[in-house]
């Protein structure tokens, strides 16, 4: 069994559903985020379009989050879902440097580090990840990717355009995109101006103990 | 942060605008990181350094056989000192020995660095004991074990798959420079009224030669070679021309180009005074190199 994600970005509306489910799933704390949804606004008036993008962690086949943690936290489970051991870590960042998709996160409240597991005890129980529950059209497909009769594997071959964020890193992803264009996956692609984001003062919370 | 300064030029991505994402992460690894880089630099630099220095002047062979332990365990305590402030869960460390995880180079550097720790404690028995025999019998696996650890570096930014131009085969070189310069400016400073004049024109000559290849390593790597991704081109970009340029350029004029010049000054004036300030001088310009170097991968965003 190898679980895989597929996100269709021609159907994602940016409702933030996902997200939410997640941090109320996972108690994952405030200005934190183990999934978000990016909005991009491209074009020129009136030509303009926003275009959404759920991110997670990819779940690498060749994690080098996984190969850099000195004490395993970050480890694979069976099912291929990399996973995090948080009482193992000692919150050295390393996996922070490693990850090149932005996944990983310092939590403030425990001070390691964190990330999504594609929710691995809910699909222990049998049942699917939060953000998959949530999404209400469907955007986000979950399963098995060596199982060709799977919703994600049937998905992936109905679809020629089907993409994993940045495949030059060497990471082998298991997260897919369809849909969608650079200025959804190429963080280059876009510009970041100060005051321009629909939030602006986020607060971070200071992390308790550590630095 | 402004990241937005780097793009203007690139009209053809003006119109695609993030206006919801979460807020960008910043430097990670900061100052804390730096000084175990620097500090271990000087820390292992002193071995190579004194090592050569002994078998080249046998009668002051004294001051370095105290130095290289004194002086080792000095650095590579700030070095493991501020690993372990670094990290956000400090009273877990004894993970790194009970669960270790050998493909990662934070634990394998950690063995490396307390294999040479253990190496400066036995050296510096010997001293005091004043156990020739056992200091001699300590250098060569002591050697290694300096060796290893003033790599382990190299590899574990290596593995830092997200923060292009640490992957670059020249970190090792980079390394190794490091350790040259941070080695002989120690050595300079400490010996400065203790040493001789060819002694310390050797050391000087080392910490020269160091630095000359390690500015030309990074003027070719920044100005010469094509960037193999666009990521690179960025963080090169914030390295030459962006927030940093001037940071950088502070640095690369401290720690090599004033130490280069002043050395070849007093080689040929046969002052002494010059060499202290070269030295000096070189260990702020190296921390700032590798500050800046540590930084500016980190200050573009991933996703």
């Amino acid at each position: 069994m190898k679980l895989g994600f597929l996100v269709d970005l021609d159907l994602c509306m940016g409702c933030k559903g996902c997200e939410i489910a997640c941090k109320s799933e996972n108690n994952v704390p405030p200005s934190s985020w183990r999934l978000r949804v990016k909005y991009v606004d491209a074009g020129v008036f009136p030509e303009t379009k926003r275009a959404f993008t759920p991110m997670r962690c990819n779940h690498c086949d060749n994690a080098p989050c996984e190969r850099i943690c000195p004490v395993s936290a970050l480890h694979y489970l069976d099912n291929g879902i990399v996973n995090i051991d948080k009482e193992r870590c000692i919150g050295c960042a390393a996996c922070m440097m490693a990850c090149p998709y932005g996944a990983i996160y310092m939590d403030p409240e425990t001070n390691t580090a964190d990330k999504c597991t594609y929710c691995a005890h809910r699909v222990e129980a049998g049942t699917q990840p939060a953000c998959v529950v949530a999404c209400p059209v469907q955007a986000n497909i979950f399963g098995d990717l060596e199982d060709a009769n799977s919703d994600v594997s049937k998905y992936i071959m109905r679809h020629r355009d089907t993409r994993v964020r940045k495949p030059e890193k060497g990471t082998l992803p298991k997260h897919f995109y369809v849909g969608g264009g650079e200025i959804n996956l190429n963080p280059l692609a876009t510009t970041r101006p100060s005051g321009y984001g629909l939030f602006n003062n986020i607060t971070h919370l200071k992390h308790i103990g550590g630095h | 942060m402004s990241f937005e300064s780097m793009v203007v030029d690139l009209p053809i991505f003006k119109s695609a605008v993030v206006s919801l994402d979460v807020a960008f992460s910043g430097v990670i690894w900061g100052w804390f990181v730096t000084m175990n880089m620097w500090a271990k630099s000087v820390g292992t630099g002193v071995f190579f350094t004194g090592l050569y220095m002994m078998r080249k002047y046998p009668k002051s062979s004294s001051f370095f056989k105290a130095s290289i332990p004194l002086i080792g365990l000095v650095f590579i305590g700030i070095t493991l000192l501020f690993t372990w402030l670094d990290l956000h869960q400090m009273l877990r460390v004894w993970h790194m020995f009970v669960f270790p995880h050998l493909t990662s180079m934070v634990n394998v550097g950690m063995w490396f660095l307390n294999l040479y720790v253990l190496v400066l404690v036995l050296l510096f028995w010997a001293l005091i004991k004043q156990n020739d025999e056992l200091y001699e019998k300590v250098l060569k696996p002591g050697f290694i074990a300096a060796f290893l650890a003033t790599l382990y570096t190299a590899g574990l930014m290596a593995q830092a798959n997200a923060r292009e131009i640490w992957q670059g085969p020249t970190e090792l070189v980079q390394m190794l420079l490091a350790a040259g310069m941070g080695g002989s400016a120690i050595l300079l400073i400490i010996g400065h009224f203790s040493l001789n004049k060819d002694e310390k024109k050797t050391l000087a000559q080392i910490l020269a030669f160091s630095a000359f290849i390690s500015l030309s390593i990074y003027v070719f790597e920044i100005i010469f070679a094509p960037q193999k991704t666009e990521e690179a081109a960025w963080v090169i970009h914030y390295l030459t021309g962006g927030e940093l340029a001037s940071f950088f350029y502070t640095a690369l004029a401290l720690g090599y180009v004033i130490p280069v010049i002043l050395v070849l000054i007093c080689q040929k004036t046969e002052k002494q005074s010059g060499l202290l300030l070269a030295a000096v001088i070189s260990l702020i310009g190296l921390w700032m190199a590798k500050h800046s170097w540590l930084i500016a991968p980190q200050m573009i965003p991933l996703s």
